[in-house]
């Protein structure tokens, strides 16, 4: 499916917001949206969560015959597939530019960096060596792909251990998992990338773009360092004219962030280990939580409260106070109803289900009368602390109307929750049988 | 500050005085509409096993002999005569593509267009390369279809002063299914804002211009600041636009009206709400009801 054209006016909406220095989802300028890595149950299995962009990482290996012209080296293959269920944008025929983009720029951090060391890899020189196999997946795009690619592989390869071999002589060995058991991969350090995204020819710069920034963003820069600040790979696209003072910001920036990423890989790599040594449950069952789409949940969001009794104490020394003729909210006790003034009949209306419809719109009601008091406009403190009128059924009693003219109104906005309108006869009758406890 | 906390309810069930007359048949893609192999198969049917199966999911449509089932929710399919509101997405060479809303991008040919002043000429290589003064990416306009492509991609053409370039309103974009068809589509509400409802289902809501600007075309963007009040019924009728949607009611002039005016006692923001909505919507259910019979 063809990607939906950004319209005019968001777009004139986020670079003005960008010009603020504001981001839509409240972060400052270099901000990481939240990480959160979890393994699945065999090794070399993980799954990154970058804000809601996902990658899923895995590590397979195998013993082939090596290059020739490398024939004491392992071999390692990166594989980085844009999943349909990604975005709507990705099809099976249309995504090339971007996923050869992204794939050479992987090969490149991974690769030439030499993090992983592939003569350790070596089984029988110039005969067997191992195949290291790096799969990632991009389930969900919510920007940044890069990034979560780089921290899925490193986290993946990190974790993987692949089956111990011995060689005797000419006879090689491959032990079971059940045998001996796996060996890590020997990692020297760990490449992260970080992304810079570049706006109105390089003035504005932000950490980490999310989708609708990458849409209008004017250029990317991409600077893959481990946590010794040592530049892996570096990579500007889009055509923006960056300064020189700029890359070198940015590169400080970047050893900072790693130096942030390296550390979260590492204690969650620990905790793995933990669980794992441990006997407990471990795999993505426990460390995805169940996500029911038919229950209400946002995400924690971070709120500033310093300087809220500041604003408390503003706030109410500025308000009005509470006027005195509040509306006194009238109740019924059971066996007694009320006629209105003034509204026409219409028994010939009645039906028999709409009064037993009123038993589940209880709450409804509630929220009507309690939103009609916030309108008021006098009103500081919503809902008053005056004791109720309660008519009682007595016949001795008169009944006394403090506020005639608030009544129908009242019994208009009780009835406005109902579908059809409703006389305030109907109303109040359906009242009587809705709050016998009142 | 006030907060408004509210809790989920379980939605109402219509009453059966206000349901429509005639009981829809609908259908699931997959359900069989008959097995009577006398009908034509329309749109949205397929033969299989010696009977007629929905392919979409929609109400099924007779006529005569012709069964066809008209979808609820589907892409714009375009007719000759058609008015749309569409998104420019590329400048071409010779045209510009434009997002409809249907399955292929609509192409507005530049032969098609009016030139600024009204000229009739040929158009030449100084035209094409001010294609982009004309219309860039990103802009709006509101056009007719000329002509329909055997693949089912929409032509269109802007050649008369009413079409061209929209300039400030607000875009509301639903099913195109749901736009009655009528005489006119350009609508000057007496609740004082204009309608275009596009038959996309890409729906323009404009403050309505004081006097109508002959020379100008369609092509000069009116960038003067809207007043509030203007801006207040524009928002208002887009929130009503919304939940006439929400309650899957064919959008006219009339029933946006209606629903403006039931909407009235209401804040703007508090039309959003669910419960308000479908009030407001039951009110124009009945009121529609009232002027037709």
């Amino acid at each position: 499916m063809k990607e939906t054209p950004l319209s005019n006016c968001e777009r004139r909406f986020l670079l003005r917001a960008i010009e603020e220095k504001k981001r839509l989802d409240g972060r400052q300028t270099y901000d990481y949206r939240n990480i959160k890595i979890s393994f699945g149950t065999d090794y070399g299995c993980c799954i990154v969560e970058l804000g809601k962009t996902r990658v899923l990482g895995q590590v397979s290996c195998e013993l082939v015959s090596p290059k020739l012209n490398r024939a004491t080296e392992g071999i390692l293959f990166f594989n980085l597939e844009l999943s349909q269920m990604a975005a709507p944008a990705f099809e099976p025929g249309r995504q090339s530019d971007l996923l050869v983009k992204l794939n050479r720029l992987l090969e490149r951090c991974l690769r030439n960096s030499k993090c992983i060391d592939t003569e350790s890899l070596c089984v029988v020189a110039g005969e067997k060596v191992w195949q290291i196999r790096v799969d990632l997946h991009l389930l969900n795009h919510d920007g940044n792909i890069i990034d979560a690619a780089s921290i899925a592989a490193i986290v993946a390869l990190c974790h993987f251990r692949r089956p111990d071999v011995s060689v005797q002589g000419d006879e090689i060995t491959l032990y079971a998992l059940e045998e001996r058991d796996p060996v890590p991969l020997s990692i020297h350090h760990m490449p992260i990338c970080i992304s810079f995204a570049f706006f109105q020819q390089g003035t504005y710069l932000l950490v980490d773009p999310n989708e609708r920034e990458e849409r209008v963003m004017d250029g990317l820069l991409v600077i893959a360092m481990n946590k010794h600040r040592e530049i892996c790979t570096i990579q500007s696209s889009g055509g923006i004219m960056l300064l020189q003072d700029q890359v070198l910001r940015c590169s400080k920036i970047a050893g900072v962030k790693v130096a942030e990423i390296t550390e979260l890989i590492l204690k969650a790599l620990e905790n793995d280990k933990r669980v794992r040594k441990e006997g407990g449950k471990f795999g993505f069952a426990e460390s995805i939580a169940n996500q029911r789409i038919t229950a209400f949940k946002m995400e924690k969001a971070p709120v500033d409260t310093s300087d809220v009794e500041e604003k408390a104490e503003e706030i109410i020394a500025e308000a009005d106070p509470p006027s005195e003729a509040v509306s006194k909210p009238v109740l019924w006790t059971p066996g007694t109803a009320q006629i209105g003034e003034g509204i026409e009949s219409s028994w010939g209306d009645l039906e028999e289900e709409e009064e037993e419809e009123e038993g589940g719109s209880d709450e409804v009601t509630i929220l009507d009368s309690v939103k009609m008091e916030t309108e008021d406009p006098s009103a500081g403190n919503h809902i008053s602390d005056d004791a109720p009128i309660v008519l009682s059924d007595s016949e001795e009693d008169e009944i006394i109307i403090l506020e005639p003219g608030e009544n129908p109104k009242k019994t208009r906005t009780q009835a406005n929750s109902k579908p059809e309108k409703v006389s305030s006869k109907k109303a109040v009758r359906k009242k009587k049988k809705k709050k016998p406890a009142n | 500050m006030a907060m408004e906390i509210r809790l989920p309810v379980a939605r109402q069930r219509l009453p059966e005085s206000l349901d429509r007359d005639t009981q829809k048949h609908l259908v699931v893609p997959g359900d069989t509409i008959t097995t009577d192999t006398g009908f034509m198969r329309g749109h949205g049917t397929y033969m299989g096993d010696e009977k007629l199966i929905a392919s979409v999911a929609g109400s099924v449509e007779r006529v005569n002999k012709l069964i066809c089932v008209k979808a609820l929710k589907t892409r714009y399919n375009g007719e000759v005569g058609d008015i749309v509101v569409g998104r420019i997405t590329e400048v071409q060479q010779k045209r510009w593509k434009v997002e409809t809303n249907s399955r292929l991008d609509s192409v507005l040919l530049l032969s098609s267009m009016n030139l600024p002043g009204g000229e009739l000429r040929r158009r030449s290589a100084e035209d094409e390369l001010a294609m982009r003064d004309f219309l860039r990416e990103g802009d709006l306009i509101s056009a007719e279809v000329q002509a329909v492509f055997s693949d089912g991609a929409v032509s269109l053409h802007t050649r008369s002063l009413k079409y061209g370039k929209l300039g400030q309103g607000v875009l509301v974009q639903v099913s195109p299914s749901l736009v009655k068809r009528q005489k006119t589509h350009f609508h000057d509400l007496p609740c004082g804002a204009s309608v275009i409802l596009g038959n996309n289902g890409f729906i323009w809501i404009y403050p309505t211009p004081e006097q109508r600007e002959e020379e100008a075309g369609g092509f000069i963007a009116n960038l003067e600041p809207v007043p509030l009040s203007d801006r207040e019924v524009i928002s208002r009728l887009r929130n009503c636009i919304v939940s006439l949607v929400a309650q899957k009611m064919m959008l006219f002039d009339t029933s946006l009206l209606y629903c403006y005016e039931a909407s009235l006692s209401h804040q703007i923001k508090d039309i959003l709400k669910p419960e308000i909505m479908e009030e407001i919507v039951m009110e124009t259910r009945q009121r529609l009801l009232e002027q037709e019979g």
